[in-house]
């Protein structure tokens, strides 16, 4: 039989190599095959396709998923060593999709609650005010070795405390890059987890915020520091 | 140890004899059908009562020794064919390419992919819309059902289905692309 005069579609062949026929169903198919030399082709070219896919996608994976969140949809993703983007400022799951594209290119981007549910579980905790320190690990591969070392540094400043851009750049023994410094906060990718929102102005105004200097002030004042509400 | 067989053994032994009598020409056609060649499809069938022996088919009430045998035979004809698709392009191919995986059976590392391929098929998979890339991958690679699949995705179990589908229709076009020019078919 030729494949165009075959009455079996291609979905059925497929669901026959995924294993999903059972019983007479499955039977037809397999029948099936030994009788069309098309449909056999097409169920080993699947077969095929089935082996390379689990051997070729299963690394190398960026998971990302969503959830409502007190500033709106939170958007999470992570790489096989770490949380690598928290942001809430997206148009919508596409355009997240396409920004992780960007930013991790020719990686397989897929969605994975699972994957994230611990990042999840401790990011609501903080904004419930439960939970003052994250344990998760980070991935900012991605970044400059100078930006790695100025969010390792803002890593260390712990919750309520709140450290000056200049003090930072001393911190990180670069004491006259305080615009570097500010401009490695901005490139942040994992806001609150790496809380880049403890760093002020030398004057005590909260300076700039990658996500709006609004959410700088509602960061601060979950962990208490209604004090600090004075924008640059 | 004495080669006596134990009377379970025995018994088995003569159950698979007995499927042998009774579908061992039937199988035999079918297998021919699909491998092409007699020899191929004797080859397959002695795999096949060789899992008969090894992990026997459930025989209560209501199951079916035809069934379990046909899709068993049809399953390692399938795997063959996949896997002689794969050697097939990859002797026709760049065999410098072709990596030895110490791992792996010594006909399987004859075709194992080149990193340089592999990347090339993660990126056309990478490449795909996302709800289809994403259901492949979770149906695929992590092995997850269409419920599940439908939870993790916000959607039906219908649309699930529908993205996994689509998804390998078109992988199936763009990996044969990669294919072709990676090995030269």
């Amino acid at each position: 039989m030729s494949p165009e005069t075959c009455p079996i579609p291609d979905e059925r062949l497929l669901a026959y190599v995924a294993g999903e026929l059972e019983g007479e169903d499955e039977l037809a198919i397999a029948t099936h095959l030994g009788e069309c030399q098309g449909c056999c082709e097409e169920a080993a070219e699947f077969t095929a396709l089935r082996g390379v896919i689990s051997a070729c996608c299963a690394d190398d994976v960026v998971r990302w998923h969503s959830f409502r969140a007190p500033f709106g949809i939170m958007y999470l993703a992570a790489t096989d060593d770490g949380l690598a983007r928290v942001s809430w400022q997206q148009p919508g799951p596409d355009a997240f999709v396409h920004e992780l594209e960007a930013r991790f290119p020719g990686r397989l981007i897929v969605r994975d609650p699972d994957a994230l549910a611990e990042a999840e579980r401790q990011l609501r905790e903080y904004f419930a005010g439960q939970r003052s320190s994250f344990d998760l690990p980070v991935d900012l591969s991605a970044l400059s070795d100078f930006d790695q070392r100025v969010l390792a540094a803002a890593r260390r400043i712990g919750f309520g405390e709140v450290v000056p851009y200049a003090e930072l750049a001393k911190r990180i023994a670069r004491p006259k890059a305080v615009r570097a410094v500010g401009n490695a906060l901005g490139r942040n990718p994992v806001a609150i987890v790496v809380p880049c929102h403890r760093v002020i102005r030398s004057d005590g105004s909260l300076g700039g915020y990658g996500g709006g200097v609004e959410y700088k002030k509602r960061l601060l004042a979950i962990e208490g520091r209604r004090d600090l509400s004075r924008a640059s | 140890m004495a080669a006596e067989a134990t009377q379970p053994e025995r018994l088995q032994s003569d159950q698979i004899a007995g499927w042998m009598r009774r579908y061992g020409a039937d199988l035999q056609r079918h297998l021919t059908g699909m491998l092409g060649a007699e020899d191929d499809a004797e080859d397959v069938l002695q795999s096949v009562w060789l899992s008969a022996y090894r992990t026997p088919p459930d025989m209560g009430p209501g199951s079916n020794v035809k069934g379990w045998l046909f899709r068993v035979a049809t399953n390692a004809a399938l795997d063959r064919l996949a896997r002689d698709r794969r050697r097939r392009a990859a002797l026709n191919g760049r065999a410098a390419e072709l990596v030895p995986d110490e791992h792996a059976a010594p006909d399987e590392g004859l075709w194992k992919l080149s990193e340089q391929a592999r990347a090339r098929i993660r990126e056309r998979c990478a490449r795909l819309p996302r709800k289809q890339r994403e259901a492949v991958w979770l149906r695929w690679v992590e092995g997850d059902d269409y419920a599940t699949i439908a939870g993790k995705l916000g959607c039906s179990e219908e649309s699930a289905r529908a993205n996994v589908y689509n998804g390998m229709k078109r992988l199936r076009r763009e990996l044969f692309v990669v294919w072709k020019e990676e090995y030269g078919r």
